[in-house]
This record gives structure tokens, C-alpha cells and sequence, in this order.
């Protein structure tokens, strides 16, 4: 007995739960993402290796943070003339920065910023211990 | 003189050309988009032009104004987080650490933590700013 087969037709592929399922995920997409431009700024940084530490002793320009969060190189108003002045008379000066405890992120980050616009190569900041 | 209006048949509609433009956002979307674990405070980092641009992925840790701390968008306190920080350096010793601090958070909130995660060992610690204010 020879069976045959029935003819079925064709399932049409409908198009159109595809579109919904791109359309959720698009929206789940544009929902949950940030599109906020960040930066970063490096506080600690694996040493370079193969480099000869320093012996000479390098000259040390100290920024210091107020509770306020304002900036001071020797007393004045940190800007970047005058850290690039200073960092004329000193090339290649170490340059410390000591936030005060009260400070905030921006104080420090304002800081930084000024350094690195004067030209300041060697940045280091002074870690704070919490009081305990 | 009256104008007949030819009739016209309508267009008929092609759902392809709109799934090609769905899948073209979709795309574009998923590209340009970063997603982030979103701390369960509010954290508007400081804002700086002197930045490098931020790599993609790492560990986020959140500071808020308050000093309250959050691992991956996770409320959690210091000693908890350094253990967590220990036990992922031991997953990868190559940690890339990036802080989301709050501009108005007190650095005695954040640099002390700074230095914890450096003596824990991780060699890649970078803070998060704004390049220009939102």
C-alpha cells in the first residue's frame, strides 16, 4: 500500500512579528543605555617598568586644597600662569597636591586640571587616611 | 476648466524598508549606548576638559555626596567592598577599577578608599569625570 503524502501549503512567514520584536528591543535598547560622554582621570597607575627611579632629588611644588575647595601654589590663587611659571623656574618639579579633609571631588579634580594644563609631568596627590 | 484627478492605485506599503530601519537604530543604539549598573543614589561626577577618554567595562564603584558606597550599582559598605574587590582580583589580576564619585563628595570619602584599593592590588584605578556639564 503506497501512502501518499499530503500537499500542505506553503506557511507564509508574516513579517510582522519580527517588526515587534525588533521595535521592543530597539525601545528596550534607547530605554536602559546611557549615552552620557564620560572621561576619566587616572589615580593609580601601574608603574612603567624598565625605568631607572630618580636618584637626584627633584624639586617639589606643593598645591595645597582648601576646605572650600580652593586651590593655592605659595600662598596665591592656583591658575595656570602661575604653575607654568613656577614649573619654568623648576623644570621637571614633582607636583603635590595636599587636598584638605573638608574638600570635595571637584576641588581635586579642578586641581588636577590646572596641573595638567601648565604642563605638570610628575602629579602626585596626597592620599588622605580616614580618621577613624 | 475642471481638472480630473487622475485616480492612482494606492502605494503599497513595504514592512522590509521598515524593518531595515528598525534594524539600522537597533544597531545604532546598541553601538553608541553603554550600559551601565546605575548606583541607587544620585552621582553627578565632577567636571573636568583635562580628561582621557573612558574605556568600556571594568568595576564601577559609586561615591555618594554622602559617602555611601555601591559596587556595580550595588549598595554595599567599605569592608564588604574591599572583600569583593579582593575576591574579583583573584578572578583577574588585572582589575580596571573606575570610580563615580559625586563632585560634591568629601575626599576624605574618597581618597582613603583610593589607597585601601591600592594596597588590596589593584593597579588600574581611574575617577570618573564630565567633560562638560550636562
Amino acid at each position: 500500500m503506497k501512502l501518499t503524502r499530503r500537499k500542505r501549503n506553503m506557511a507564509l512567514i508574516t513579517m510582522t512579528p519580527l517588526v515587534d520584536v525588533m521595535m521592543i528591543l530597539l525601545v528596550f535598547f534607547m530605554v536602559t543605555s546611557s549615552y552620557l560622554d564620560l572621561d576619566m582621570m587616572p589615580m593609580v597607575q601601574p608603574e612603567p617598568e624598565g625605568i631607572a627611579s630618580i636618584t637626584t632629588p627633584a624639586p617639589t611644588l606643593l598645591i595645597r586644597i582648601t576646605a572650600s575647595g580652593e586651590a593655592r601654589l605659595r600662598g596665591q590663587p592656583l591658575t595656570v600662569q602661575s604653575l607654568s611659571r613656577a614649573l619654568q623656574q623648576a623644570p621637571h618639579a614633582r607636583v603635590l597636591i595636599l587636598p584638605s579633609g573638608g574638600a570635595n571631588v571637584q576641588g581635586l579634580v579642578s586641581a588636577i586640571e590646572v596641573a595638567t594644563r601648565a604642563g605638570a609631568e610628575n602629579l602626585r596627590v596626597v592620599r588622605l587616611e580616614a580618621a577613624q | 476648466m475642471k481638472l480630473k484627478r487622475r485616480n492612482r492605485p494606492p502605494p503599497q506599503e513595504t514592512i522590509v524598508s521598515l524593518i531595515d530601519v528598525i534594524f539600522f537604530l537597533l544597531v545604532f543604539f546598541m553601538l553608541i549606548g553603554r550600559m551601565d549598573a546605575t548606583a541607587p543614589f544620585e552621582v553627578s561626577p565632577p567636571i573636568s576638559t583635562a580628561g582621557e577618554s573612558l574605556p568600556k567595562g571594568g568595576t564601577t564603584i559609586s561615591v555618594a555626596q554622602n559617602g555611601a558606597l555601591a559596587l556595580n550599582g550595588e549598595a554595599i559598605e567599605r569592608p564588604a567592598l574591599l572583600a569583593r574587590i579582593t575576591d574579583l582580583l583573584t578572578q583577574k589580576p588585572s582589575l580596571f577599577v573606575r570610580i563615580n564619585a559625586h563632585a560634591e563628595a568629601r575626599l576624605t570619602n574618597l581618597l582613603p578608599l583610593v589607597t585601601a584599593l591600592e594596597q588590596a592590588g589593584v593597579g588600574d584605578v581611574v575617577l570618573v569625570v564630565t567633560p562638560n556639564p550636562a
